[in-house]
């Protein structure tokens, strides 16, 4: 399985995360919030010109997230196919 | 964040703001609403307390802790304290913060050791997300009783839980309800007494707790078309509404629909009250005949408080619109649409929310800035804040369009107004641009915000905040500005010692200290009545209006009554030439546009930053930026042949 960074899945691929790239307390935040080692995301779609991506996470909630977070988050994709291949 | 634009709305009753401590009631059990932002902790406060919690749907949209009373099924009292959205006790987090209020607030009754017992309200959409919290709350060893809300929710989406395996797996109480339910209440504070009586009962330490395993093991599917339809829906319109490049057309579109509603709807109900006050005070004057009294009444409150009456609708609509953007879940949208232009700017979309709700009212945006975690980020859009058009602006803008632009569509009036809300935007933006450059310099932190689900507002909880803005808005009008009105009339009719030169009112107090300025401000095209208003209106913009009634209704006391702004379009100098143009005007709405003529908003700053520094900052620039804009306008348009 390929490691790649969050910022550079493509939409509609559902992915786990792996390990974030980030110091103590701002990791321990992204977890509270539900983007922690082990959750499941499916990328929904990023924002034009470098904008934020936005995710759906396994949990249920969906996030905005800024294109230098999810440059820290280090994801494998979790099935060949994605969302949007899917459908 | 409250959408409200009443200004400086205090809270609802029974509302404590956040940072006290907490109230101090020996014995008397203290119940925190706890929970992430979105879980429905306002809708089960209002359930409980029957208090006018603000329910909105955005993260961390409530920032004032609100207390309610309640009585517990014994008969005993308790406190309801409903804490602002929070993901993490552990997590380390700046004070400031809605997150650090709320664990600060926690801590504060922990220690103190006065009874409490945390209600963590959980979506059981996103159970597995809410267990994270669960379990940092159940090791803070915090006595924990876990409701489960928006049952009606989960039922559509074709979904149960299993309370008693959930309540077995955490070790602590769990119960679901529907907030808009009548039961819920009982049913609530019924298991909250009943764990708060066997508080020596053992409850899960949370160490073992796998949240993601949990919640797949009690949330059954039962099968439902409607969830499927449901998401379809969704992603239709987020395929849209966050298109990457039609979402942000329609982002700016909807907003200019949204300014130019409050002036397209509320314009005719404005010209419709300057004709009624203009009857009444000429029926005051055939009832009690011309004398001071009558001038008190006619000129004085009429004049002033009644002017600013008129103004009224155009603020409910403003209300009623931000509820519905924010309860519906656009709000979020729009911040994930416009994150990239203002980390450009140095901000971030999480700075969206109280930007945009500052254009109801800078006060309640000002607390909603403590959802913005980076502290440089959140001084940053505190002190850009007071230049978003907030609805106490609103009567100044629509007087000088109804007296400088009446020969105008109402199209071409709507367009300025619109324009006007953009120039405000505009300028925040670069100045948070400079401001990010220099006074708040440094790294900020990139946005992670929780988008929360397309929802139908209520209609009553949005004719509830159309009803609150409007009786905060009549308490404005009763108390401040009769009063300054009243004081004004008193200030317009007294002569000054010594003064000999023109008419009465030339004479006045408040005419001498208007000339005595008038030197300063003439470059723009005030004249010595503009500079009575300005004066009047320092401590609060929306004043201006009133005193230019009570200036003018005094002024021409003895003349047949007429509106407002035919009287301003009259208006002459000593010299018998026109007092005010159009290009008067424009300079007054520039002026109007940037500077910060609020106190309100300034002890809001000084509460937020803990200084007098940055206040006295806010109001020294945005003065100096409205004096020259006012001069700029009116000089350079002189050059374009504006008259």
């Amino acid at each position: 399985m390929t490691v790649m960074v969050l910022a550079d899945a493509r939409d509609g691929r559902r992915v786990r995360i792996t390990s974030v790239d980030l110091e103590g307390e701002a990791a321990a935040w992204l977890g509270a919030v539900g983007l922690h080692e082990g959750a499941e995301l499916v990328v929904l779609r990023r924002a034009v010109l470098g904008g934020p991506l936005h995710v759906r996470s396994g949990g249920g909630g969906e996030f905005a997230v800024a294109r230098e977070v999810a440059g820290l988050i280090r994801v494998v994709a979790i099935d060949g196919e994605s969302e949007r291949d899917r459908s | 964040m409250s959408a409200d634009p009443s200004c400086h709305g205090a809270p609802a009753s029974g509302a404590r703001p956040s940072g006290t401590a907490p109230r101090d009631v020996e014995g008397t059990l203290t119940i925190a609403l706890a929970g992430r932002p979105n879980s429905g902790k306002s809708s089960l406060y209002n359930a409980l307390t029957g208090g006018d919690a603000h329910v909105g749907n955005y993260p961390g949209i409530t920032v004032d802790i609100l207390e309610g009373n309640v009585t517990l099924p014994s008969g005993a009292h308790a406190v309801i304290a409903d804490l602002p959205g929070f993901y993490s006790v552990e997590a380390t987090v700046d004070k400031a913060t809605d997150e650090g209020v709320a664990r600060a607030f926690l801590d504060t009754l922990k220690g103190s050791g006065r009874p409490l017992l945390v209600v963590q309200v959980l979506d059981p959409t996103r159970l597995a997300l809410g267990l994270r919290l669960t379990a940092e709350l159940l090791r803070a060893k915090l006595p924990l009783v876990v409701v489960l809300t928006h049952k009606d929710v989960l039922g559509r989406e074709g979904h149960t839980v299993d309370v008693a395996a959930l309540s077995d797996a955490i070790g602590a109480p769990v119960i679901l309800v529907d907030a808009r339910d009548r039961t819920t209440k009982a049913a609530v504070l019924a298991a909250v007494e009943d764990h708060h009586r066997e508080a020596a009962r053992a409850q899960g330490s949370g160490m073992l707790l796998d949240p993601a395993r949990i919640a797949r093991t009690v949330v059954k599917d039962v099968g439902n078309a409607t969830e499927l339809r449901r998401r379809r829906l969704t992603a239709r319109l987020d395929s849209v509404l966050l298109h990457p490049i039609v979402g942000p057309v329609l982002f700016v579109g909807i907003m200019a629909l949204l300014f130019a509603a409050v002036f397209l709807v509320a314009d005719p109900a404005a010209s419709l009250m300057d004709k009624l006050l203009g009857l009444a005070r000429a029926q005051l004057a055939g009832l009690l005949g011309k004398n001071l009294f009558t001038s008190f009444l006619a000129d004085g409150l009429l004049g002033g408080a009644g002017t600013v009456l008129a103004f009224m609708p155009q603020i409910v609509i403003l209300t009623v619109a931000l509820e519905l953007l924010e309860a519906s879940g656009y709000l979020a949208r729009g911040a994930f649409l416009v994150d990239r232009l203002l980390r450009l700017l140095g901000l971030s979309g999480r700075s969206f929310l109280p930007l945009l709700m500052g254009h109801a009212c800078a006060v309640p945006a000002i607390a909603a800035t403590r959802i913005v975690r980076d502290p440089r980020e959140r001084l940053t859009t505190i002190l850009v804040l007071p230049l978003m058009t907030c609805s106490a602006r609103l009567p100044t803008y629509g007087l000088v369009l109804a007296t400088f632009f009446a020969h105008r569509s109402a199209l071409f009036r709507s367009f300025v107004f619109v324009g006007l809300y953009f120039a405000g935007i505009a300028t925040a933006l670069v100045a948070s641009l400079v401001l990010r450059r220099t006074a708040t310099k440094g790294k900020g932190l990139p946005l992670v915000l929780e988008i929360p689900s397309y929802r139908v507002p209520q209609a009553r909880v949005v004719a509830r905040k159309a009803g609150q803005s409007a009786r905060r808005f009549l308490r404005d009008v009763g108390t401040v500005i009769v009063a300054t009105s009243a004081v004004l009339w008193v200030l317009l009719t007294v002569p000054m010692p010594g003064a000999k030169a023109g008419t009465d009112i030339e004479r006045s107090v408040a005419a001498t200290i208007g000339r005595t300025i008038e030197p300063v401000t003439r470059p723009a095209g005030f004249d010595w009545r503009i500079d009575v208003g300005l004066i009047g209106s320092f401590g609060a913009r929306e004043v201006m209006v009133g005193t230019m009634g009570v200036i003018f209704g005094v002024e021409n006391a003895s003349d047949d009554p007429a509106p407002l702004t035919t009287r301003l379009r009259e208006a002459k100098q000593s010299d018998g030439s026109s007092a005010y143009s159009t290009r008067t005007g424009l300079a007054l709405l520039a002026f109007f546009v940037l500077a910060c003529q609020c106190m309100s908003t300034v002890a809001a700053i000084r509460r937020e930053t803990g200084s007098w520094r940055w206040p006295a900052f806010v109001v020294a620039y945005t003065y100096a930026l409205g004096y020259v804009a006012a001069v700029l306008v009116y000089q350079v348009s002189a050059f374009f042949g504006v008259r």
